[in-house]
């Protein structure tokens, strides 16, 4: 199961311009709310038209502005989980499911039981949508998008109405559906932690563009821009001017201290004296005891902490160098956060792993 | 007891108050009716004559009738005023509107000026194929028609506005064409509007009168339907006490309709 995706189109003021892929895989389609996540959703699923543009599920061309192609949203066999749900509130939950299968009424039937035991809704094939719990409508949703043997599932932010808990069973259930059921998902959310979770491939959507499309790791470790990094939570973005650069790592001075940064494989390295971001995410940041005596090592600061905030599961730590080198932020699990004895000590060195350092051009 | 709570009793008893006076309002006319329905010994024989009998026959088919048509010509008029925008489109929701806030009789004379025999359109049509409207059982349904329609356009385009279209969608995406999507969706949610508007466009047809009389005329068995039946009878001879029995016929009818309808609705309706 496949999709291609590009198009452009205007609505009003808005300016849209989008493409990207998806095969055998969950993408997310990340961004602020307005970024044009779900009018992607609806223009894959026929609910609008792009400009211009072309579409492809499995190797059919559903939009194709060239060639005049525009199928309706009824043949393009497309799941699509809208953000409100939409269950038919007249309909039994039995009726929603069965409402996009073709066949007989047995094997409808026979179809509809498997997709509410799939989804743990046995027995409530009789009852109206609204008498179920909100965890429960929202699987309701998902096997009558199911229910149509949809070569492609869109979910629009499904799972945004719940409280934690069941977001968290929500999302282990549906990545064991994708690996059951071997569907392409085009997921869209806000939340990165549900990003990061359930993307394959992640598309950081902005303003109507998608500014990077790639592997999850890629686009979390290596944004390519300024504008990415902030979108995807990395808390240390620096300005810096290169020293030197090769195939294998470039040196940046950031704030008086020089860092040395690995460079993307295949990707030109910056010239030397050219103005960059140099960016780390904050749990990539090593901390260490600071002994006294001189610095250790390459890519490390003496550092004090000068705000910090419990978020349970993590700290996160704010610290302004002593010597020369960037502020930076830290976030560090509980346990070590222990172990270590943070609490009781503000001042530590702080190591830049190269790996983790990434360059990209001066935005 | 508090000062709050003998303000509270002070509120409920005028509110019990108003509301029963306005109730009164409604039942005292009915109760003047039958009270004059008993006590006069013609009652019986005007409610059974052919005169009354015809009526009521010709008020009820051609009522409904009126209504079937309203709801065929009608829902897909209400579901396109809620759905597309057209340039010109307050216009017509205006002209729909119209004949609710004109007196009917206005209704009957511009009926007459259009589909009468010396009308824009009736002449012409006369002339071509001898079909003439006016004094015509055809006429009296016309005339329901223009007064009792936008009665239910206006329900069922209110009923359509409160389906969010995202069910259609939805339904779209799970394989329906648009002509099921409507008819397994859209009707569905809105069909407490859509009943709503039956039963006021099937009264409002039972009650039209002004322009009935001015386009299809006074004829028994052909345009008489009860209200004109009515009006005849108290102007005759028979006086008040004829138009009391008629009007009785017509209350028992329409109650027994209305009460009629909202069972099968209760039945009918999802919860």
């Amino acid at each position: 199961m496949s999709l291609e995706f590009e198009a452009t189109m205007t609505v009003g003021a808005f300016h849209y311009e989008a493409a990207f892929e998806a095969r055998d895989e969950i993408v997310v389609l990340f961004g602020h709310s307005g970024a044009g996540k779900s009018l992607t959703l609806q223009a894959i699923a026929g609910l609008l038209r792009p400009q211009s543009g072309r579409i492809v599920i499995d190797g059919q061309p559903v939009v194709d502005t060239t060639r005049g192609i525009d199928l309706p949203p009824q043949r393009r066999h497309v799941g699509y989980v809208v953000q409100s749900l939409a269950l038919f509130p007249h309909l039994t939950v039995a009726e929603n499911v069965a409402f996009g299968m073709n066949g007989d009424r047995a094997s409808r039937a026979s179809r509809t039981a498997r997709l509410l035991q799939a989804l743990g809704l046995e027995g409530t094939g009789d009852r109206r949508p609204r008498t179920l719990s909100v965890g429960q409508q929202q699987r309701v949703a998902l096997a009558r998008a199911l229910g149509r043997e949809a070569r492609l599932l869109l979910l629009d932010e499904p799972f945004s109405a719940l409280d934690e808990s069941l977001r968290t069973s929500l999302r282990s259930e549906l990545l064991r559906l994708r690996a059951e059921l071997g569907l392409s998902i085009v997921f869209v959310t806000h939340d990165l932690r549900e990003a990061h979770l359930l993307a394959d491939r992640l598309a950081v959507f902005d303003a109507g563009r998608v500014l990077q499309f790639g592997p999850r790791e890629d686009v979390f470790r290596r944004p390519s821009s300024r504008r990415v990094a902030e979108l995807t939570g990395v808390a240390n973005i620096a300005r810096g001017v290169v020293r030197e650069a090769d195939e294998t790592s470039i040196t940046v001075d950031v704030a008086g201290m020089a860092l040395v940064c690995g460079a993307v494989p295949g990707l030109q390295a910056p010239s030397p004296g050219s103005a960059v971001d140099v960016t780390i995410r904050a749990e990539r940041v090593n901390l260490r005891r600071f002994r006294g005596g001189g610095i250790p090592g390459t890519n490390t600061l003496e550092a004090r902490i000068v705000e910090e905030y419990a978020y349970g599961s993590t700290h996160t730590l704010k610290f302004a160098p002593v010597g020369p080198g960037p502020a930076l932020e830290v976030e560090i699990a509980a346990r070590p956060y222990e172990v270590l004895g943070v609490a009781g000590q503000r001042d530590w060195l702080l190591e830049l792993p190269p790996g983790d350092l990434h360059v990209m051009p001066a935005s | 007891m508090s000062e709050q709570s003998r303000s509270d009793r002070a509120t409920s008893a005028v509110l019990w108050l108003l509301a029963a006076s306005f109730a009164l309002f409604f039942l005292l006319p009915l109760a003047g009716l039958v009270q004059r329905g008993l006590s006069d010994s013609g009652t019986w024989d005007s409610i059974t004559s052919g005169t009354a009998r015809d009526a009521l026959w010709l008020s009820l088919w051609t009522s409904t009738l009126t209504t079937a048509l309203a709801v065929i010509f009608g829902t897909p008029a209400a579901y396109l005023l809620s759905r597309a925008h057209f340039p010109g489109q307050s216009l017509v929701e205006a002209l729909i509107d119209l004949p609710i806030v004109l007196p009917p009789t206005v209704a009957g004379v511009a009926l007459l000026a259009a589909f009468g025999r010396r009308g824009v359109l009736g002449e012409p049509l006369d002339e071509l194929t001898g079909i003439t409207f006016g004094f015509t059982t055809m006429a009296v349904v016309m005339a329901q028609f223009i007064v009792a329609a936008p009665f239910f356009v206006r329900a069922a385009r209110a009923g359509f506005d409160s389906v969010d279209p995202q069910f259609e969608q939805v339904a779209h995406t799970l394989g329906a064409s648009p002509r099921r999507a409507v008819l397994r969706v859209v009707v569905p949610l809105a069909w407490p509007s859509l009943a709503a508007g039956l039963v006021l466009c099937w009264a409002r047809a039972m009650g039209e009168l002004g322009a009935t009389l001015i386009f299809a005329g006074n004829f028994q068995g052909r345009t008489q339907t009860m209200p004109l039946a009515i009006i005849e009878a108290f102007e005759s001879s028979a006086g008040l006490a004829g138009a009391v029995a008629l009007s009785l016929l017509l209350l028992a009818v329409a109650l027994l309709a209305l009460v009629a309808f909202r069972v099968a609705q209760r039945g009918g309706a999802y919860r």
